[in-house]
């Protein structure tokens, strides 16, 4: 079978691994990381360009690579061909292997930031996502001395602590180790990450079988949702997450 | 026109040192402090959230004039009390468990707060029955839950049965509010209110207390 895939560049070393072992032949186009920085309206319609841009005739079904990202995907439509989207909150599940292990380790654990070598190496300063970000416009980025200019030195020094930092509930860094590194630099960067938060450390195995099923083509229902040609993804605010919904004229 | 015109201001600037200033100014001049809430502190922070809809404030703004709010209402509360002045409505607040980020839930609460309610903050990480038992200590007529990922707001659904099961689901109001939420999340779990931002949580609020 030979399918098209768009997905987010953070699976970049693994979707890459998984493709090279799929017994599909995969098509692949990466979109740059932060998408979910520019809110659901802007990525859904980055989103639905790129799958307008796919010459369905080749393919039998588009695959995306990603997760439901903060609603990003409600309202993708496909075109002639069905679209396949895991049953994801976000890359966290991808890179867990599933939904259910990445909320059990979420629920032990609430202020953990999460890092793959995909999230160390990509996506580093889009100047473009960052000016149409939320964190941008609502404040949340802007530099002390900005502040200090704006607002003077009592007010910058509030904003600073209580809306700048926005990792300040946190406490740890997990790196989910994929198999596909090479050596241990990835970790090596995390780990320093944390020391210099003074955060704990700490690694745990990642798990490409999901990956690996949706370029595999085994979309069981549980773990997969297929968008029929002409139907979109809608949001079920259930387990499943999302769930394909018929567009009617 | 507001009768304490320089707390307004200062309120309105964000101006901290300014409205602890005139707030202590205006007391020692015998001024009625539930007066100045009425007719400074509640006018200054609705014309911020009206700021705020017009694009004309963004959070920082809203932000500083919570707090210079806040340092006025922290010297007129312990009088208030002393009187036996009611608030508008007394609110539990905080975020769902599994969820750490507070600062949409700090902006609702202040904001809240500036609209004269009396606000518990429960702050992050919040178990359903610590929301319940926060209800039944305090009495409070509304809770507001606030989440800012999808992994998380499942937790709301819990909140409002964890209120179903204690018999009290009747007695408050539940609003919701946080980047993944909607109207239409709302509706599902049977919350009575959704805030798109800190400014409509305050019309909500007082929706839901028949005040306006």
């Amino acid at each position: 079978m030979k399918l098209k895939l768009i997905a987010c560049e953070v699976f970049y070393r693994e979707l890459c691994a998984a493709i090279a072992r799929s017994v599909n032949q995969v098509d692949l186009e990466f979109l740059p990381k932060g998408l979910h920085d520019i809110g659901k309206v802007g990525m859904l319609a980055r989103l639905q360009e790129a799958v307008s841009r796919v010459d369905e005739s080749k393919y039998a079904a588009i695959l995306l690579g990603y997760g439901f990202c903060n609603y990003g995907l409600a309202g993708l439509r496909a075109g002639t061909i069905p679209l396949v989207i895991p049953r994801a909150h976000d890359c966290i599940t991808l890179f867990l292997g599933s939904k259910e292990r990445y909320l059990d380790y979420f629920n032990d654990h609430p202020g953990v930031y999460f890092q793959t070598s995909g999230w160390i190496e990509r996506g580093k300063r889009l100047e473009e996502f960052s000016q149409l970000s939320i964190t941008r416009k609502s404040g949340m980025d802007a530099t002390y001395e900005e502040l200090v200019e704006k607002y003077g030195e009592d007010n910058a020094k509030f904003l600073y602590a209580e809306l700048c930092n926005h990792t300040r509930n946190y406490g740890q860094i997990t790196f989910i180790e994929m198999g596909v590194e090479p050596g241990g630099q990835f970790e090596k960067q995390a780990q320093e990450a944390a020391a210099e938060r003074g955060w704990k450390f700490e690694k745990v195995a990642g798990d490409l079988s999901l990956i690996q099923r949706l370029v595999d083509g085994r979309w069981d229902e549980r773990d997969f949702l297929v968008v029929p040609a002409g139907w979109r993804v809608a949001v079920t605010y259930g387990d499943d997450l999302i769930k394909a919904e018929e567009v009617k004229a | 026109m507001p009768r304490y015109s320089q707390l307004y201001d200062a309120i309105l600037k964000g101006d901290l040192k300014t409205a602890v200033s005139t707030t202590q100014e205006a007391l020692a001049k015998g001024a009625d402090p539930e007066n100045l809430v009425a007719e400074s502190m509640v006018p200054a922070m609705d014309e911020v959230g009206r700021r705020f809809e017009a694009n004309e404030y963004f959070v920082p703004e809203l932000m500083i004039a919570a707090r210079a709010m806040k340092g006025a209402l922290e010297i007129l509360r312990p009088l208030l009390t002393q009187k036996g002045a009611k608030p508008t409505g007394r609110i539990v607040i905080g975020t769902v468990k599994g969820d750490l980020h507070d600062i949409g839930k700090n902006l609702v609460a202040s904001m809240l707060e500036g609209g004269g309610f009396e606000v518990i903050d429960l702050g992050i990480n919040v178990s359903p029955q610590q929301f319940v038992e926060a209800v039944k200590r305090t009495n409070a007529e509304m809770v507001g839950l606030s989440a800012l990922l999808t992994t998380t707001m499942p937790s709301m659904r819990t909140i409002v049965q964890a209120f179903k099961d204690a018999g009290l689901r009747d007695r408050v109001k539940i609003m919701i509010g946080g980047a993944p939420i909607t109207q239409e999340y709302a509706n599902e779990i049977g919350a009575d209110a959704f805030g798109e931002n800190a400014r409509t949580a305050v019309t909500l609020a007082r929706q839901l207390m028949g005040v306006c």
